[in-house]
């Protein structure tokens, strides 16, 4: 049905900003309880990955640590959002799968060629991880990354990600209590 | 949940409302209940309050209330006619799918009109280059009416400074001031302006039925989960269905409307949930689909009779399309607002609706305070950060933490002109995903528009200075690519040779078919559209009665 898989595979992005032309989600509607489902069946922290082998998901888990670091808040380890890529590769953007491998494999040979030969990304210490992904910030395959990480991060627990609303509580968004009743804040109050 | 009643396709019903929102949901009320036998036609699904969820990931980014993005509606976009139209990632005209349309997830700010909007062209004389008009009819004539909207949709307000005069008052007080608003009041005084309570239709007390706002802070864009916002879902649909002659079909695209020897329409062919043609026979025709959909709708109908496209003997179906222009300005104050509880607008500023001259250009527009960017985490992070933050690592990290609960933005929306220029056409080439031509929309803000967003960005700006912001920002206003406002593109009026509807909604070369929704506008006003279309919606549905008793239907 879409005439131009190009286009309708930028369509998030664009619609989310002026962003690059990678991948995000398909259009087939919600399947917010088919991920629910997903995310519970992978809910303990020691079960498998769904899709990713244990070095793409080590590499892919440490570029989203950086993106949004443990500090002396919680970060995207602490929020799991490794498995909510995890459970978008084996779900929505299963279709995406091979680019993103494709892209990670270019990504770890890149850092190869900087002189650290049989080095994955996650072996670096976090310095180096930095120094490495601001030669990779204009690439599609660290903006793929990046935008997954927000939506792990600050997504409905059920994806798999937002452990413990970590990524809410961080910001200060009580979203998951539902209803609220005046004042919300310091001006209505004062 | 099915309708009561359920009518064959081959016996002709009394009418066929082509669309379910703001304006078709109160169409296929007013006609059912007057005991008309109604059948609805809805493009998209039958979702109820209870299927309505906080999910920002499928509301917001997989546009699960849209329906989809461009690889289901195939629509294209250019600036003007000497640019290929191309399919732009974001959507163009962007409209819910659904039975309710998009008074499901809209916003809510609910303007009246005032007097001057309706014969701004007498006030101000002509503007060169422009289709700027007077309306065949008076706010005194709809004011019935946007009382009715008041009191049937709910609408909840107080009167502010410069409100038009209305009949009565609203039937609940405004929604709680919220700490936008307060910084709004703060910075308004400061600079000798008037806040006032934001006109919103969304119930701060329970109405007819209907529980009031639980606050929960998902409106815009997102559908309301107790039914407080007063959608057509919410507040007509149930009606119109209650009536006993009134059967809503939704998932169904409807392709073309069909016209017999004497040139009346005599049925509607859709695709049924199941994809497959069905006609619909009927006495007459409701065309409620919006501003994008029901021009496209008559330019496909074209038959010999018709050949330009139905009810298009003028040429306007499709042209002057407006979307208002809007500019936004974003600020972050010392301590948390929390505005993303509750509704995003508390207060308004309408110091500077009318066109004033010493501005050098033609144009009017009201500002507003709300969370914007700052409703939900995901939006927030993708499109509220100061222009000035990293993109990913602990300042990144710490920025957000900062902001999102102390962030808020200025909106201003203006007037747009009308002009030949800007339009829905049928592209060439390009298919939704049912094989109809797909909407091409051709659209470049007038000058006086983009200058009147302008004006209205930098009152933004030195509101957030007076309301003592720690900082504030703003992205430099460039032409439009497309909006969810889709106005005036089957014009009302007197002379059929420049208008497409009469002052009834009776098209001027059908004389059994109605168009009304946002494609009946003369001019655009101040940016908050819904309001009037629905009081256009009850105005219209009256004529209609009026006419049918008279055997004219």
């Amino acid at each position: 049905m879409p005439r131009n898989t190009n286009v309708s595979r930028r369509q998030f992005l664009q619609s989310a900003g002026s962003l690059s032309s990678v991948a995000y989600l398909r259009l087939s509607g919600p399947a917010l309880a088919m991920l629910a489902q997903a995310a519970h069946a992978a809910k303990s922290e020691s079960a498998p990955y769904r899709v990713l082998g244990s070095d793409e998901a080590a590499d892919f888990e440490a570029i989203a640590t950086r993106i949004i670091p443990t500090t002396d808040t919680p970060g995207a380890a602490e929020a799991g959002v490794i498995h909510f890529i995890d459970n978008a590769f084996a779900d929505e953007m299963s279709d995406q799968l091979d680019a993103a491998r494709d892209g990670l494999a270019e990504f770890n040979a890149a850092l190869n060629d900087t002189g650290l030969a049989e080095t994955r990304f996650s072996d670096l210490d976090a310095a180096s991880q930095d120094a490495f992904l601001h030669t990779q910030e204009a690439s599609e395959f660290f903006e793929l990354v990046r935008l997954m990480t927000i939506f792990g991060f600050f997504s409905m627990s059920e994806y798999g990600g937002n452990k413990n609303h970590v990524g809410w509580d961080l910001i200060g968004f009580e979203g998951h209590h539902g209803a609220w009743t005046y004042p919300f804040g310091y001006y209505d109050a004062e | 949940m099915p309708s009561s009643v359920t009518f064959a396709t081959r016996d002709a019903v009394d009418f066929v409302v082509i669309g379910s929102g703001s304006a078709g949901g109160i169409l296929a009320k007013e006609l059912s209940t007057a005991g008309f036998d109604v059948v609805v036609l809805e493009q998209g699904p039958y979702r109820k309050a209870a299927d309505f969820t906080h999910d920002e990931l499928s509301v917001l980014i997989r546009n699960e209330l849209r329906g989809g993005g461009p690889e289901l509606h195939g629509q294209t976009f250019r600036h003007d006619e000497n640019e290929t139209a191309t399919m732009p990632g974001t959507t163009p005209l962007r409209y819910a799918r659904g039975v309710g349309g998009s008074s499901v997830h809209f916003t809510a700010n609910f303007w009246r009109f005032r007097p001057l909007d309706f014969k701004e062209r007498s006030l101000l004389g002509p503007i060169t280059g422009t289709n700027f008009a007077d309306w065949p009819i008076t706010y005194e004539e709809l004011e019935p009416y946007y009382t009715r909207v008041d009191w049937e949709i709910g609408v909840s307000g107080a009167p502010g400074p410069f409100d038009a005069p209305r009949s009565k008052p609203f039937p609940m007080p405004p929604m709680p001031i919220k700490s936008s608003g307060v910084l709004l009041e703060r910075g308004a005084e400061r600079l000798g302006l008037h806040a006032q309570a934001e006109p919103h239709a969304i119930l701060s007390k329970p109405l007819n039925g209907r529980p009031g706002c639980i606050s929960c802070g998902y409106c815009m864009f997102y559908g309301c989960e107790v039914g407080a916002k007063s959608s057509t879902l919410a507040a007509m649909i149930p009606l119109a269905e209650a009536s006993g002659h009134c059967e809503i079909r939704p998932n169904c695209i409807v392709t073309r409307i069909d016209t017999d020897d004497s040139g009346r329409a005599n049925q509607v062919i859709y695709l049924d949930t199941d994809a497959k043609e069905q006609a619909q026979a009927t006495k007459a025709v409701v065309l409620s689909a919006n501003g994008a959909e029901s021009a496209r709708l008559l330019l496909l109908s074209e038959n010999t009779k018709h050949p330009d496209g139905l009810a298009n003997s003028s040429g306007y179906v499709g042209r002057n399309l407006m979307h208002n222009s809007h500019a936004v300005g974003n600020g972050v104050f010392e301590h948390p607002l929390n505005d993303y509880k509750g509704v995003q607008v508390s207060r308004i500023i309408h110091d500077f609706y009318e066109t004033d001259e010493k501005r050098g250009f033609y144009g009017g527009g009201g500002i507003d305070a709300r969370p914007l960017w700052s409703a939900t985490p995901i939006f927030h992070v993708l499109q509220g950060m100061p222009p000035d933050v990293p993109a990913w690592g602990a300042d990144f990290k710490n920025e957000i933490a900062h902001n999102f609960t102390r962030q808020m933005s200025i909106v201003g929306s203006t007037t747009s002109l009308a002009l030949d220029s800007n339009n829905v056409t049928l592209d060439p080439e390009s298919k939704d995903a049912w094989g109809r031509p797909a909407i091409r929309a051709t659209y470049r803000d007038h000058p006086d528009d983009v200058s009147m967003a302008r004006f209205l960005q930098d009152r933004a700006m030195e509101l957030f200075d007076a309301a003592g912001a720690e900082k504030s920002w703003r992205r430099s206003i460039t032409p439009t690519n497309g909006g969810e406002h889709l106005l005036g593109t089957c014009r009302m009026g007197d002379n059929p040779a420049t208008s497409v509807v009469d002052r009834s909604h009776r098209s001027h070369d059908v004389p059994n078919l109605y168009i009304c929704d946002g494609s009946s506008f003369v001019t655009s006003g101040r940016g908050q559209p819904t309001m009037t279309i629905m009081a256009l919606a009850f105005r219209a549905a009256d004529l209609i009665k009026a006419a049918a008793a008279n055997g004219e239907i």
